[in-house]
């Protein structure tokens, strides 16, 4: 049996870890060890800085971009002068609907974004809660990953996006019915091609409960849907959605195959309002490592491709593109929509405000000694969903405030006009190439 | 009646601990006078509840030795930070200098890790928090596989009740068959030796090669129903262990003496190219398939146009062949060879460069059947690197005393690691076996190509060479 959680001990390291969190960006140096070619430490503290401060960093630290040598971290935008900018407190909206087919109910978020998918048993009930109250708070979408609909979040399930994945864990008619928006998990980034990963030791009583699965017992997704086999097959799924739920939107989460222009017309036709995309150089979760950067293609990639494919099919407008996949960034947000995405999905960056190192020990043993991603319940009482929140709405006014001045830069009134706009970006090359902003 | 045995193949893998003392990746440093001055105001703070006072960042036992904190227990320290974010003043965790000194540049000390930890665990790596590294890059790295959203196998199949077979066939096959008027094939038919695995043995460093060495590589080939290369001078001994699943290498100087080995392997192989000695090698085993092993300068079609089953193209353990990266020098080979319409009377074994389980995959999407392994061999026996490792004369390794059985467990355990890693492949790619991987390069993408196809006209980008 699990013991108690001690909770003055908890309460010591919890004051200790806020503490770090706010010192270590004031510092000369990083710590030694913190860092990787795609987030830097600077873009991992800049990351807190704006989780605590609301703003970016003005201290020198590299908030926009990494160095991972490739994608959005070789795209920067056109300096176009100051001619053709916008006047510093010019109104920009940066709103986005969700729903242009017109067949339903109409949604329309205030920022380009919303949450992405992580189960209960990959992040704590705390974690999830608070992305559901910043999602509340922005009149976003947060979403519960494969892991099931725990009761505490029902009273933000306007706010929820209900995911229906391979394993079906926790998908009742009820939880399908509280979503104004469902997705469909078909493909995930992190691991293309393969099923969601739970390991045992995370798969504690209260999260094999939820997923009405054995305790301690690793948990290993399908891949695919087993009732899918054609783009019929997937209306057949839209249409179950429609008729447990009239007034859900209907979202298709799917990886970046070489064909995925061709998933991305299927998607439409098949009556999906949303199509998410989701590179391979994301994920939160447990992944083999040989999935990681060896399937499937970078979201970079995969977007122009599915952005010029829609609109020569003559679609484009009505079907809803979200990128994820290594969103880290206002920087990479905007890149992403340039490049022809109407918006983004962000997972790691949310965690990473909430104090991840990017240890990648999420699964291991008793789960993110940070408190994220773990059901440990003296662990994830390092995590307070009011604190958690706080940080998510300081980050999301950070990107909000930061994507507003890269389209006032650009001389755009609405994120809508950026969409595409490839010729509003340069080629950084080796990083000694074209000026711009980045 | 005969007795019918129902077999699978199955990998045995079973723990196998590294042997030999491996650094840790971090070293983990503490300011005792700081620390004790921190439990001094903790124990007048907290009252002396020993609970919270010595309750500890670490999850995983860096401070909960005899002194605790006084004495960090690096070995054990995962690099999450939690100590160091929480104390920042008082605790530093710095990537350990020591492992400088493992692999090499193009064998990295990562890769030497992942390695390490499939040889001793013969399971799949699996880590959270997404891809860590560099966006594309030169050699393999500029290379990803293709998925596919519907597919058949399931994952959840494909290591258990589904099959998908890595099974790979060496040797030669007519381009047709051809049957009499009672139906009896005459003419040529195929001469195929068919393994499970598409992961040969190659040749060890010249600095390893031992007779133990060879012993190992022998029995645990014979474990895997796989097949080891074994330089001449050695197959004797090693094929005592081995049995048929030893091929000797033989040179055309050797041949005198492969004469008197009284040996008779399935598969052997001419180390170099020369028409004579191969037409000799071939008269002295007929029954065997004589390879050619060989850089990647042969011209594979003089080759097989002189009968040659079997090409084992060879390049440096850095992947380089004669100017060229050996995925690009495959994908040559292998279009030369289906231009000239007998790719399929030849089997193409590629080594050199492959030091992760995702690169015998790509190799084989590039053109090869199978792959022969060098330095990953080495490397889980813990063979530690001098300097930089290319070419196998003058490869400067150090092996310290090993347990045979420990050996042969660890080699297995590395081949189970990776067979089970490219059947993640091939399931996320809807292929039910690895021969169809085969030069398939629809399905491999490039990160050159997709680079251009995303970017271009995007102002300052200058597109491929």
């Amino acid at each position: 049996m699990t013991p108690a959680p001690h909770r003055l001990a908890v309460a010591k390291h919890r004051a200790a870890l806020r503490a770090g969190f706010a010192a270590w960006p004031e510092r000369e140096a990083p710590p030694a060890a913190l860092g990787d070619y795609r987030w830097t430490h600077d873009l991992i503290l800049s990351t807190w800085v704006q989780a605590a401060e609301a703003r970016p960093p003005a201290d020198g630290l590299e908030y926009r971009v990494g160095r991972s040598g490739g994608g959005f971290d070789r795209l920067a935008f056109r300096d176009l002068g100051p001619s053709a900018a916008l006047a510093p407190e010019t109104p920009i909206d940066t709103s986005l609907a969700l729903n242009r087919r017109g067949d339903g109910p109409t949604i329309d978020i205030p920022i380009p974004w919303y949450g992405a998918g992580m189960s209960y048993g990959s992040v704590s009930e705390q974690v999830m809660l608070a992305r559901a109250r910043a999602a509340q708070r922005w009149n976003t979408f947060t979403s519960t990953g494969e892991g099931g609909y725990p009761e505490s979040l029902v009273a933000y399930r306007d706010h929820v996006i209900t995911q229906i994945a391979t394993g079906m864990f926790g998908v009742r008619e009820e939880t399908i019915q509280y979503a104004r928006l469902v997705e469909f998990k078909y493909a995930q980034g992190a691991k293309p091609g393969l099923g969601g990963h739970l390991l045992g030791d995370k798969a504690t009583v209260a999260v094999a409960r939820m997923r009405e699965s054995v305790p301690w017992v690793s948990l290993f997704s399908p891949f695919p849907f087993h009732s899918v086999y054609s783009v019929e097959d997937h209306r057949k799924h839209v249409d179950w959605i429609r008729t447990v739920n009239p007034r859900a939107l209907v979202s298709v989460k799917v990886s970046t195959p070489t064909d995925i222009d061709m998933v991305a017309v299927g998607s439409f036709y098949a009556g999906a309002h949303i199509l998410h995309v989701d590179g391979a150089y994301g994920g939160t979760g447990a992944a083999p490592e040989i999935a990681k950067k060896n399937i499937a293609m970078p979201i970079e990639f995969a977007i122009p491709k599915v952005h010029r494919y829609l609109t020569s099919e003559g679609i484009r407008d009505q079907l809803v593109v979200m990128a994820s996949g290594g969103i880290r960034s206002a920087y990479d947000i905007a890149k992403a929509i340039a490049l022809g995405a109407d918006g983004c999905i962000l997972g790691t960056v949310e965690l990473v405000a909430l104090g991840c190192t990017r240890c990648s020990n999420c699964e291991r043993g008793r789960g993110c000694p940070f408190g994220l991603t773990t059901t440990d319940p003296e662990l994830s009482l390092l995590i307070e969903p009011e604190w958690g929140a706080e940080r998510l709405h300081r980050l999301y006014t950070s990107f909000r405030d930061q994507l507003c001045e890269i389209l006032r830069r650009l001389g755009l009134r609405s994120v809508r006009e950026l969409r595409g706009r490839t010729d509003l970006l340069v080629y950084r090359g080796d990083g000694s190439g074209p000026g711009g902003d980045r | 009646m005969t007795a019918e045995v129902y077999h699978r193949y199955h990998i045995p893998t079973a723990p196998a601990p590294d042997a030999a003392n491996h650094p840790s990746r971090f070293v983990v440093r503490v300011d005792r006078l700081k620390l004790a001055s921190l439990l001094l105001r903790e124990l007048v703070h907290y009252r002396a509840d020993l609970g919270v006072v010595l309750s500890r960042p670490c999850l995983y036992g860096v401070f909960s030795g005899p002194v605790g904190g006084f004495a960090p227990r690096s070995k054990m320290c995962v690099g999450c930070l939690r100590c160091t974010v929480q104390y920042p003043d008082m605790v530093r965790v710095l990537p350990n200098p020591a492992r400088r000194r493992l692999g090499d540049r193009y064998f990295t000390p990562d890769a030497v890790d992942t390695v390490l930890y499939e040889a001793s665990t013969g399971r799949v790596p699996v880590r959270g928090a997404g891809y860590r590294g560099p966006f594309a890059g030169d050699g393999w790295d500029g290379l990803w596989t293709d998925m596919s959203e519907i597919v058949r196998p399931t994952r959840d199949g494909i290591h258990g009740r589904e099959f998908i077979s890595t099974a790979v066939d060496l040797g030669w096959r007519p381009d047709f068959l051809q049957w009499d008027e009672s139906g009896r094939v005459v003419g040529d038919v195929p001469r195929l030796v068919r393994l499970p695995i598409p992961y040969l043995f190659d040749v060890m460093p010249s600095s390893l090669e031992s007779v133990e060495l060879y012993d190992v590589l022998a029995a645990a080939a014979a474990r895997l129903d796989g097949l080891a290369f074994v330089p001449m001078a050695y197959a004797v001994g090693a094929t005592a262990l081995g049995g048929h699943h030893v091929a000797p290498v033989v040179r055309r100087h050797e041949i005198d003496r492969a004469a008197g080995s009284g040996l008779n392997p399935r598969v052997a192989a001419l180390d170099g190219w020369e028409p004579q000695a191969y037409r000799r090698l071939t008269a002295l085993w007929p029954d065997a398939l004589i390879a050619v092993r060989h850089g990647f300068d042969l011209d594979p079609v003089e080759a097989v146009n002189h009968g040659v089953p079997i090409l084992h193209l060879v390049a440096d353990y850095h992947g380089r062949a004669g100017g060229r990266f050996v995925a690009e020098a495959l994908r040559q080979a292998h279009d030369r060879l289906v231009r000239d319409g007998s790719r399929e009377r030849v089997t193409v074994i590629a080594s050199g460069g492959l030091t992760s389980a995702e690169h015998a995959p790509k190799a084989i999407l590039c053109g090869a059947d199978a792959v022969a392994l060098d330095l990953p061999l080495a490397v889980a026996l813990q063979a530690e690197f001098e300097g930089e490792c290319r070419a196998r004369e003058q490869a400067a390794l150090r092996l310290g005393r090993f347990d045979h059985a420990w050996g042969v467990q660890r080699v297995v355990n590395l081949i189970g690691s990776w067979r089970d890693q490219v059947l993640e492949v091939l399931g996320a790619m809807g292929l039910r076996e690895i021969r169809r991987l085969r030069g398939e390069v629809g399905r491999l993408m490039l990160a050159a190509e997709l680079e251009q196809e995303a970017f271009a006209g995007i102002e300052g980008f200058g597109g491929m060479p």
